[in-house]
């Protein structure tokens, strides 16, 4: 614990150096969320001529840091014990806490994972760093190693640049899906250190007692997304949603009304308080278009609404349309792609 | 003893009444009424729950302008029992270090916390990062994104919705817990306890009753800064129209610019 004190910057910025990534484990592999954060510190690794640290918390870590140096680290930091199988914020904030007072990264990357994010909020306040959220762009100013950390804010409308000139390490989380993972190169040269970890009983905190794994659905892993809204005007609507998304190799989306009306599950839901989707085509079927839904749709590469109405606010942010019902271009659209795919055969 | 909780929330524009100003594609705020955060009242609803089961004194606290008090009398009209508001022109232009840290000092002065409530995040700046923050500032234990929260015999248990699944998590007090936007559905205020919690009236704390110094605070005790804010460029979208009968051509269209494959 940091105690009520200020964020008190560090005497001297030269002795921060190189950039740190905390690769995030699951399900006792390396995440494609915390492979992403590789990808994202390379470029900047690369570029300002430093080293690349990914660090790794959990069980049995030998093998997985062999991986994560075949990805592209320069070092591979490791914490393994019995009790660090699973994330839990209490243990994992004091060894990245202890990592930095050791190392003094100059640069540090979370993925902007729910788990994550946990952990950057208090990392930052632990170590008086300053913390960008959710990042989209991620780039380095040479002059004075100055990382440049953009973030969409208002709603996806405004992209921030947010900079910390005094405090380190300069700390970011980076919104999954955005940055490549690099390709993988068996035999790379880097450096292993892994440290076997006791955590004292009373420093764990929580206990976890359960996991339910679930099926969720990840819209943002989707190419394709087929959403319904209120035009569909009944829950069995989504049904020939369901038809065109099978046939198109996409997944079933929806907009916060007919979600709040229970017409379908709330992991469907695209939008401010569900999830935002950027996939190569974007079918908005019966959506008028809230800004509520376009926030977490827009940036869409393709977008294609279908409404009767031809003043519908959506249309403005498509690339085609189709001002019919619904109920008769959303099987067109399926029996097309069908046809298509038979004569292919 | 009384289990005493803290639920921190923040007022926000209402997301239902921004626009997008059309031509430079950000969100025009100004006409927009001031809100509890939606995540916070779901916050609020987590603690009213917990009070409803076992008892508990729930204290509301906000760091803002004066005119937040309007969001604490919404809160107390609940079944909140006291609410402070934390106000001084040195708070502004906070980043979310100096605002947990404002919030930490007010929670500190408060006296006894067994579980601390707040939002997942702020839809106006989204970060996530305050409540946490709040945590480590007070070196407690922390569940962050969670669906639902009680406490039993002593301990604090939460469910975490984490992408590949649920965790449920127990906790010894004092915890802070971050609630998920439509954990739940928040109960509303009766005209009844309106008028009472109008009466109540809130207390208010500034920079002084907390005694930092004011460089610990608001802009000047931000590690971070805004070097500029851009809006996103907008790809221009043609809006190209297709009758029903012309269903084939978008077809082609799709398959033909790579869109989609068969």
């Amino acid at each position: 614990m940091v105690g009520l004190i200020n964020a008190v910057p560090p005497e001297n910025l030269e002795d921060f150096k190189n950039v740190f990534v905390f690769i995030e484990l699951r399900n006792g592999e390396l995440s494609r969320p915390g492979l992403e954060m590789i990808g994202a510190g390379l470029n900047i690794a690369r570029k300002a001529n430093e080293k690349l640290v990914g660090i790794i918390i959990g069980d049995n870590l030998e093998k997985l840091a062999d991986e994560a140096g075949s990805y592209g680290c320069d070092i591979v930091l490791g914490a393994e014990g019995k009790d660090l199988k699973e994330f839990r914020t209490m243990p994992y904030s004091h060894i990245i806490g202890e990592f930095i007072n050791e190392f003094k990264p100059n640069i540090l990357l979370i993925p902007a994972t729910r788990n994550g994010r946990d952990l950057a909020s208090r990392v930052a306040v632990k170590s008086k760093a300053g913390v960008t959220a959710d990042c989209t762009e991620l780039d380095i100013d040479l002059n004075g190693r100055i990382l440049l950390a953009k973030r969409p804010t208002y709603g996806e409308s405004t992209l921030a640049e947010i900079l910390c000139r005094r405090h380190r390490p300069q700390m970011a989380t980076a919104r999954p899906g955005i940055f490549k993972i690099p390709e993988k190169e068996e035999g790379r040269t880097f450096q292993k250190d892994i440290r076997k970890m006791q955590i004292p009983e009373e420093m764990m905190g929580k206990e976890i007692i359960e996991f339910i794994p679930k099926k969720s659905l990840d819209l943002t892993a989707a190419k394709i997304v087929v959403s319904g809204g209120l035009g569909l005007s009944k829950p069995q609507g989504f049904a020939v949603l369901e038809s065109l998304a099978n046939e198109i190799g996409g997944v079933v989306g929806a907009s916060r009304p007919t979600v709040d009306l229970g017409w379908i599950e709330r992991d469907h839901q695209v939008g401010q308080t569900g999830q935002s989707v950027r996939p190569d085509l974007y079918i908005a079927a019966g959506i008028s278009g809230k800004i509520q839904h376009i926030m977490g749709m827009k940036l869409s590469k393709n977008i294609i609404s279908i409404n009767t109405d031809p003043n519908a606010e959506i249309n403005q942010y498509s690339d085609y349309i189709i001002n019919d019902d619904l109920y008769k271009a959303v099987p067109a659209l399926t029996e097309e792609i069908r046809r298509r795919k038979e004569a292919k055969k | 003893m009384v289990l005493e909780i803290v639920v921190m929330i923040k007022q926000v524009p209402d997301s239902q009444e921004v626009v997008i100003d059309p031509v430079t594609f950000t969100l025009n705020r100004s006409a927009a009424r001031n809100v509890i955060n939606p995540a916070d009242e779901n916050a609020i609803e987590a603690a009213l729950r917990i009070k409803d089961k076992v008892g508990a004194h729930i204290t509301v606290i906000t760091m803002g302008p004066p005119f937040a008090e309007s969001a604490l009398i919404d809160c107390m009209s609940r079944g909140v029992d006291d609410a402070v508001l934390v106000s001084d022109r040195a708070f502004a232009g906070a980043d979310t270090y100096p605002t947990g840290l404002t919030l930490a000092a007010c929670i500190k002065k408060l006296g006894k916390y067994d579980i601390i409530f707040a939002g997942e995040e702020s839809t106006d700046s989204s970060t996530g990062h305050v409540g946490p923050g709040v945590a480590e500032f007070l070196g407690t234990d922390q569940a962050s994104y969670t669906s639902e929260s009680w406490y039993d015999n002593g301990f604090v248990y939460a469910k975490r919705e984490l992408e590949d699944g649920t965790e449920v998590v127990k906790m010894k007090p004092p915890t802070l817990i971050t609630v998920l936007t439509n954990a739940n559905d928040p109960r509303r205020a009766t005209l009844r306890m309106k008028i009472d919690a109008t009466k109540k009236g809130i207390k208010t704390m500034t920079l002084a009753d907390l005694g930092m110094p004011p460089e610990w605070v608001g802009l000047k005790g931000s590690p971070t800064v805004v070097k500029s804010m851009k809006a996103i460029d907008e790809k221009k979208r043609e809006g190209k129209k297709f009758k029903l009968e012309e269903i084939p051509k978008l077809v082609d269209e799709l398959i033909e610019k790579k869109i989609i494959s068969i």
